[in-house]
């Protein structure tokens, strides 16, 4: 069979990738993983009203079983608090005022931890456990992988914090990177990222948007296990 | 030269910290006390020192893989890299790497060793019922071999053609380099693996008897081998949810220039409406073990009825996860059939719009039929009208994917080259499967035929009958590219013939007994149906050892016989066949840029095949 002719390979020559690429994907995958966070928290909200409208034997929440409003209110705020300081502080990053972002970052990561402490406490100071009855699982279950999810993403933020303290003096868009750095391709002809500041503005907003979601979805669940 | 290290970040290390991870894990999980674990003492039954030594398990498998070094560099502030590529050397294989066509070769052969354990139980399985009683397993035994072939088979085929052919293709077929996040597209690889040999911990704990659908309340009440089935299950919908995702990312960003949506390949189309169905589907399925795990350790009660739960619950969620799940096996073989069609008819893909069509309102309704798996279950009769007709609506995609298969078929120049085969098996078996499927999406013959071997036939049709078939083709198509050595044609259509004639003569009979009434999950049966169960028996051991035949194929053709394959060996006019083999470490020098048509078959230069009319603009002469 006759084969396609095809030119040949020289390892030497590989074209720059597009310096853009790496945000576009940042971008891109932190609205796609947004999209998987409802999902997981959507099962919660299933089983919420799933075992609500059967309530099992009157089990669903008996006389007594009563969240802790107070720490309850003080996770939503928080955590809603957090999300807006950081959208703030990305503005401020694209605007080229990183002092300020910094700052605001650091505040985000405490009101977060704020929120993560507070509702530890909430369930230390529960009047209920977890066998008593279907509320009493369903705010166990949702709360407690809620709170993985936030730990993970406060991870995330001092990931950006970290390189943004690191880089503090990098002017940017000056280019002082190796040609294929970020992508770990050693036969690249051009750089494929600006430099790490431009990417820090790139992964800021991935992490804004990510973390916004769960500031929602952390509202969401207030409404619903609190207010409801 | 690389400086090494006193101890090598790779697999050898990650199964020593995997195995004192899990007995630390242990240790720790012991050490837990609360008044709701204080059945403990009397049954000795500890599941959350089992999942905290799971846990610590993974972390020590992935730490000695290499995959903390990272994270803990970004927590310093370092900036973001993909820099973890080895550019060559078999020790690549066998560590975190993330040149995307390693990462699709460790997938062909990870899953394929324990898609070949499933396979053992499956023949296992076909023993014990050569008899109506007991031949060689107990009871408990049995359902543990029938819940380990079925999780095993059903976990790791969802990634059985992602993982290797779009992992290794798409980025190629669309002009890219790498994936989008190459860390996490080996990440995904790698959770499988430890997810897989969790799995088969299972039976040092006893087993579990659910099945591959972990009913509740027999999965809150099952011993410790229960708790290796929700891990398993966690951590392949955690591989599922970030292939997905890293599939999606990779085809919205790194198209090459002129490769809009509609000049995609169908298999890449395939691939998307997949990934779309793991991202959303997989959180659910694992935020319900999340909650079978804290009913079988804390002792809430999501799906106790004396609780305030309810086992109803279990089922809707699993199956809001499970449906889309079964059209997560089977909408990459559609777009493997579809992609090798025009191929070997030497014609365009008939109706491309069409069959994309297919592919995403297949993608779309899979997430509104769930419900026609509680037929039985005692769910509002006002709500079955809805499922049924939502379910039998299903028909009409996967219809458009039959009307282009044959389409593209029709007045074609059909060669009958080994993949071919394979995919017009895909048609023939999948139409039984999706046949019988509308009796079971019918609330009259379901209640009879649900939970019977109708169901298991059914599924096996489309299923093994679907992917497994595609998957094979896809294996035949694009196996000499990724290794750069031809498949023997002879041995391979030996493997189709035996393969296809003994799938039908097992499962075909299955569909007649299980109308006959023999249920599933059930150790012994009725004496009349001995005849066709030793049958169906025999055609199943004919069936495994055409997987032999393959083996012995691929042994034969890769180690011994290394006949070069050449770049195209079937005159195919997509991207990557326009490559070299093997495909350069970096893909591409040139990004290509694509032209309008994705399949250019049929044109005045296929009298030779000559290749004057590519799909693509190849790469610009090095200079």
């Amino acid at each position: 069979m006759t084969e396609f002719a095809h030119p040949a390979t020289d390892y030497g020559v590989v074209e720059e990738e597009p310096p853009a690429l790496l945000e576009r994907n940042l971008l891109i995958g932190s609205r796609l993983w947004a999209s998987s966070l409802v999902f997981f928290f959507f099962a919660f909200l299933f089983a919420y009203f799933y075992l609500r409208s059967l309530n099992q034997h009157g089990l669903f929440q008996p006389k007594g079983v009563s969240p802790p409003q107070a720490w309850g209110a003080v996770v939503a705020v928080c955590l809603a608090a957090s999300a807006v300081l950081l959208s703030w502080g990305a503005v401020d990053q694209r605007s080229e005022r990183r002092g300020l972002w910094r700052l605001k970052g650091v505040g985000a990561l405490a009101l977060a931890l704020v929120a993560v402490v507070a509702q530890v406490v909430a369930w230390s100071t529960l009047g209920f456990g977890p066998t008593d009855g279907g509320y009493a699982s369903v705010y166990l279950g949702w709360t407690g992988l809620y709170t993985i999810f936030v730990v993970g993403s406060l991870y995330w933020l001092e990931t950006c914090l970290a390189l943004s303290f690191r880089y503090r003096d990098e002017p940017f868009g000056r280019a002082e990177v190796e040609p294929g750095d970020a992508s770990g391709d050693d036969y690249r002809e051009a750089p494929d990222i600006r430099n790490a500041v431009h990417l820090n503005t790139a992964e800021l907003a991935a992490l804004t948007f990510t973390w916004t979601t769960m500031a929602v979805i952390g509202v969401v669940t207030w409404v619903v296990l609190y207010l409801a | 030269m690389r400086r090494r290290r006193l101890v090598e970040f790779n697999l050898l290390t990650g199964v020593v910290l995997g195995i004192v991870g899990f007995y630390v894990g242990w240790w720790l999980g012991h050490l837990v006390k609360a008044p709701s674990l204080d059945y403990f003492d009397d049954t000795g039954q500890n599941d959350i020192a089992l999942f905290v030594a799971y846990f610590t398990g993974v972390v020590g498998f992935l730490v000695g893989l290499g995959f903390a070094n990272y994270p803990v560099q970004r927590m310093l502030g370092k900036p973001p890299s993909l820099r973890e590529k080895e550019t060559e050397g078999i020790g690549r294989y066998f560590g975190l790497c993330t040149d995307h066509k390693v990462v699709g070769i460790q997938y062909l052969i990870g899953i394929g060793a324990f898609i070949f354990i499933g396979g053992l139980n499956a023949m296992l399985i076909r023993f014990e019922l050569l008899r109506p009683t007991h031949l060689a397993w107990n009871g408990n035994n049995y359902l543990t071999l029938v819940g380990l072939h079925g999780t095993m088979m059903m976990g790791m085929m969802t990634s059985g053609i992602l993982g290797p052919f779009a992992n290794y293709f798409v980025p190629l077929m669309i002009g890219a380099r790498r994936m989008a996040f190459p860390r996490i597209e080996a990440l995904t690889f790698w959770l499988l693996m430890a997810a897989g040999t969790i799995l088969m911990t299972a039976l040092a704990f006893g087993g579990f008897p659910t099945g591959w659908t972990g009913y509740a309340p027999l999965s809150v009440q099952a011993n410790m081998g229960m708790d290796a089935y929700i891990a398993f299950f966690a951590l392949v919908g955690l591989s599922m949810t970030l292939l997905g995702l890293n599939m999606l990312a990779t085809v919205i960003t790194m198209r090459a220039p002129g490769l809009a949506w509609g000049r995609l390949p169908i298999f890449v189309w395939g691939t998307v409406s997949t990934s779309v169905l793991m991202l959303l589907a997989a959180p659910v399925l694992i935020s319900t073990l999340f909650m079978l795990a804290l009913d079988r350790t804390a002792q809430t009660g999501f799906f106790n009825d004396q609780a305030g739960g309810s086992p109803y619950l279990y089922e809707n969620l699993f199956w809001i996860f499970g449906h889309p799940e079964v059209y997560i096996l089977a909408l990459p073989g559609m777009g493997i059939v579809l992609e090798l069609l025009p191929v070997f008819s030497r014609k365009p893909l008939w109706g491309y719009r069409l069959a994309v069509t297919g592919l995403l309102g297949i993608t779309l309704l899979s997430f509104l039929v769930w419900q026609h798996h509680l037929f039985v279950s005692g769910i509002n009769a006002d709500l079955r009208p809805f499922y049924m007709l939502s379910t039998e609506l299903i028909s009409l995609p996967t219809g458009f994917i039959f009307v282009c298969a044959l389409g593209t078929l029709w007045a074609g120049r059909i060669r009958l080259t080994v993949p071919m085969l394979f995919a017009l098996a895909w048609v023939f078996n999948f139409l039984i499967g999706g046949l019988s499927g509308v009796f079971l999406s019918d609330v009259p013959s379901d209640v009879t035929t649900h939970g019977s071997f109708f169901s298991m036939a059914h599924f096996h049709y489309t299923i093994m009958g679907g992917l497994v078939f595609a998957f094979f083709g896809a294996v035949y198509y694009w196996l000499p590219k990724m290794t750069g050595f031809e498949l023997d044609e002879r041995l391979g259509k030996l493997h189709f013939w035996v393969m296809f004639l003994a799938f039908n003569s097992t499962f075909g009979p299955l569909l007649v007994i299980g109308f006959l009434g023999m249920p599933r999950r059930v150790v012994t049966y009725a004496g009349y149906l001995q005849g066709a169960n030793e049958w169906v028996s025999v055609s199943a051991f004919v069936l495994g050892a055409s997987m032999l035949v393959f083996v012995a194929n691929l042994v034969w053709s890769q180690v011994f016989a290394r006949v070069p394959a050449g770049a195209n060996p079937w005159g195919s006019k997509s991207i990557e066949f326009q490559l070299p083999s093997p495909v350069p470490v970096h893909d591409f020098d040139r990004i290509p840029t694509f032209g309008p048509d994705p399949y250019p078959y049929g044109g005045i230069e296929e009298a030779g095949f000559d290749g004057t009319r590519p799909a693509v603009s190849p790469a610009r002469p090095t200079p």
